[in-house]
């Protein structure tokens, strides 16, 4: 048996370096009142809140003390430990702002084994929608739940279904998107790993309500572990008879096989992923006609998004109902968002839809690494824009994030600080598109070659204002005139830059300046006379012999020699080496 | 043995139970990347050294990534506590100190449930 009965967490949640010393305040408060046999004092790594002095957590009970000072410590002990009352002077309630319905079992339960599966409601919805065995109702509840495609699109997932499920033919298709590539995120991998039979019966609902007996998940083969789990989830599941023939005894059949991305982004384009489903090349072709008409080998297909999957089962199981009293007006549910970059808690969270920037990136995320000064959070990846600190406390909706000139997107949300160039951020996102252009149609194949000269030109410091205005005429073009979504989207990072951070790019074109030191062309290395205390390190670690000099007469960088490769200035212990 | 409508519910009843006394590891590409199946290993191992009957349970990526590797602990009578950036140290520290010694360890508890 455990030895105690109750926990004191204390966790100093400004600096970290007053932890030890409350915890052991406690403790002696403990030992005084001879309670140290009754309640252990712990120092969490993480106590969930941020920025509050030192942080007491009671438990059980879970009361939590914020900005605690040394008189309350005995306070405390008698009200909170003795009794079981809390200090309601210094008591906060933080809520836990995240709602699992996606990731409801990521972390929970053996992704390997169908049994954990089923001992949480697993295949209860299937099971359900098989009894009641009508199409029309698991559309109806569809609708009710207002589930919109988690893939960054945001067309409503009911109407996908009902176009396929009107369609007269004998021959449909359900495709799992798994060709998940915007850099930073990680969300369908993390399902697919973690969860894969949440995403099997979603598709196999997907299968009964439209009318399919095939089902393809789409996976990129840089995903190993995924596809692996996710083989034998459907080994599993027909063994168990819920895929195959006569699905839990019943008339409907329904099968599913694993294809693999070769590892182009363009893939995940639902019409790009067909083609390379079909064994031909990965290139998206135009619609109208869409997939749920005339998709994969000319049958009506239904095409949804990993997270999208994931949502179906408690949704059926739930009821629509139940779904839609989540979220805004417009965007029902909750949505997995891969937070990285400049934030100190880099994490997978699944959050209500209409949360703000604010909480998330605060809140959950804990508020920037090191301290710097926040920039702003880029969502959507390749596809989407930045959104600056000013507008962090808008709701994250589909509409909302659109009207800003960013998007939902798959879920990639990177914070980015005060050393992070908009510009060069820009120019990052735009060479991936560069690079990931099938080079079918020449909007994108031209366009984003152009823009990306353009911008290296601004980066470099060579650019005059009439680049900036052909960066914009480029950028409607392409939005205008390319095929599919990749070329489309591909200018929303640098019109986003240019609208929110314009003045980036005037210092960089005017002033030839990069504010945040990540524009290396424009740097100008020098040795300040000042603090230099001639220790020669500089002179040493320079790989170009461009730093002539002596201990006598001091230092100089010969400016025609530098290559601007920066070793100087780390390698200077005195911050003599300016750029 | 293949389920049906009619025998659903019978045979989810008999699906494979866990223990009581669990321990969860984390083991999806990310954790694995930050070193959660040596975790995974040496829990099993420190485990078995001392006879212990407290399961461990492979499971997907709890979120935590800024902490993998994760590692959830649960035994009876205890609070349930999920430990982070469990190297092969703490590994041994939480089937010794948490599951045999009883007592919570400091500096990588990143969550703590009310039981």
């Amino acid at each position: 048996m455990w030895k105690y009965k109750k926990v004191i967490l204390v966790k100093d949640t400004d600096t970290g370096k007053e932890t030890v010393r409350f915890s052991e305040l406690f403790n002696s408060a403990l030992r005084d009142r001879g309670l140290d046999g009754e309640v252990q004092v712990v120092r969490p790594a993480d106590i969930n809140v941020y920025d509050q002095g030192i942080v007491v957590k009671v438990m059980p009970g879970n009361i939590t003390y914020s900005k605690v000072e040394e008189k309350d410590i005995d306070l405390i002990v008698r009200k909170s430990i003795k009794k079981e009352e809390a200090v309601k002077e210094i008591q906060i309630d933080p809520k836990d702002k995240q709602v699992r319905i996606v990731l409801r079992n990521c972390g929970n339960i053996d992704p390997e084994n169908i049994d954990d599966y089923i001992a949480v409601d697993g295949y209860r919805a299937l099971k359900k929608v098989l009894e009641e065995n009508n199409r029309d109702n698991v559309i109806q509840e569809m609708k009710i739940s207002g589930l919109r495609g988690r893939g960054g699109g945001g067309f409503p997932t009911w109407m996908k279904w009902d176009f396929a499920k009107s369609q007269k033919n004998d021959t449909k298709f359900i495709i799992c998107n798994g060709d998940e590539g915007d850099p930073g995120a990680y969300m369908d991998r993390s399902v697919l790993e973690g969860d894969p039979h949440s995403v099997l019966e979603g598709m196999i609902i997907a299968g009964f309500a439209v009318g399919a007996k095939k089902g393809y998940f789409y996976i990129r083969a840089e995903y190993p572990l995924a596809i692996k789990r996710v083989e034998l989830a459907i080994k599993q599941a027909r063994e168990k008879g819920l895929l195959g023939n006569n699905i839990l005894g019943t008339q409907f059949s329904f099968d599913l096989d694993v294809r693999l991305g070769a590892g182009a982004f363009v893939c995940g384009e639902e019409t790009a992923l067909i083609a390379s489903i079909e064994g031909k090349r990965g290139c998206p072709s135009p619609r109208p006609p869409y997939p749920s008409v005339c998709g994969l080998w000319g049958k009506p297909t239904v095409i949804n998004n990993v997270e999208t999957l994931a949502n179906i089962s408690p949704i059926i199981y739930k009821g629509g109902v139940w779904f839609s009293e989540i979220g805004t007006k417009r965007s029902k549910g909750t949505k997995v968002f891969a937070l990285t970059g400049k934030v100190e808690n880099s994490s997978l969270i699944e959050v209500p839809m209409g949360i703000t920037i604010k909480e998330i990136v605060f809140e959950i995320g804990g508020g920037v690494l090191n301290n710097k000064k926040i920039k702003a959070v880029q969502t959507g990846g390749p596809s989407g824009g930045v959104i600056p600190e000013k507008f962090f406390d808008t709701s994250i909706d589909y509409e909302s994030l659109q009207n800003l000139g960013s998007i939902m997107g798959s879920g990639g949300m990177i914070v980015m600080d005060e050393d992070d160039c908009m510009v060069d951020i820009a120019k990052f996102y735009l060479k991936f598109c560069v690079d990931e252009s099938c080079g079918k149609c020449a909007p994108c194949r031209i366009g984003g070659r152009q823009m990306l000269e353009l911008l290296t030109e601004i980066s470099e410091g060579k650019a005059t204002f009439e680049q900036v205005d052909k960066l914009k005429l480029i950028s409607k073009a392409m939005q205008r005139a390319s095929l599919c979504g990749l070329g489309q989207t591909a200018p929303n990072p640098v019109l986003s830059t240019l609208k929110y951070f314009e003045q980036e790019y005037i210092d960089h074109i005017k002033d030839k300046k990069c504010a945040s030191g990540k524009c290396e062309s424009l740097f100008v290395y020098r040795i300040i006379q000042e603090k230099c205390k001639r220790c020669s390190l500089c002179q040493r670690n320079c790989p170009a012999e461009a730093i002539p000099g002596d201990r006598d007469k001091g230092y100089a960088v010969d400016q025609k020699k530098c290559i601007k490769c920066g070793k100087c200035f780390e390698a200077c212990k005195f911050e003599a080496v300016a750029r | 043995m293949k389920l049906t409508l009619n025998n659903f519910d019978e045979e989810a009843k008999k699906g494979k139970s866990h223990n009581n006394n669990w321990i969860k590891v984390g083991l999806s590409t990310c954790g694995i990347a930050a070193g959660a199946d040596v975790a995974f290993d040496t829990i099993k191992k420190v485990l078995q050294e001392n006879q212990s009957d407290v399961e461990v349970i492979r499971v997907g990526c709890a979120g935590k990534c800024y902490a993998e590797p994760l590692v959830e602990v649960k035994i009876e009578g205890m609070p349930q506590v999920v430990y982070g950036k469990v190297n092969e140290e703490v590994a041994t520290k939480i089937v010794q100190k948490h599951v045999l010694g009883k007592q919570l360890i400091n500096d990588h508890i990143y969550l703590l449930k009310d039981a």
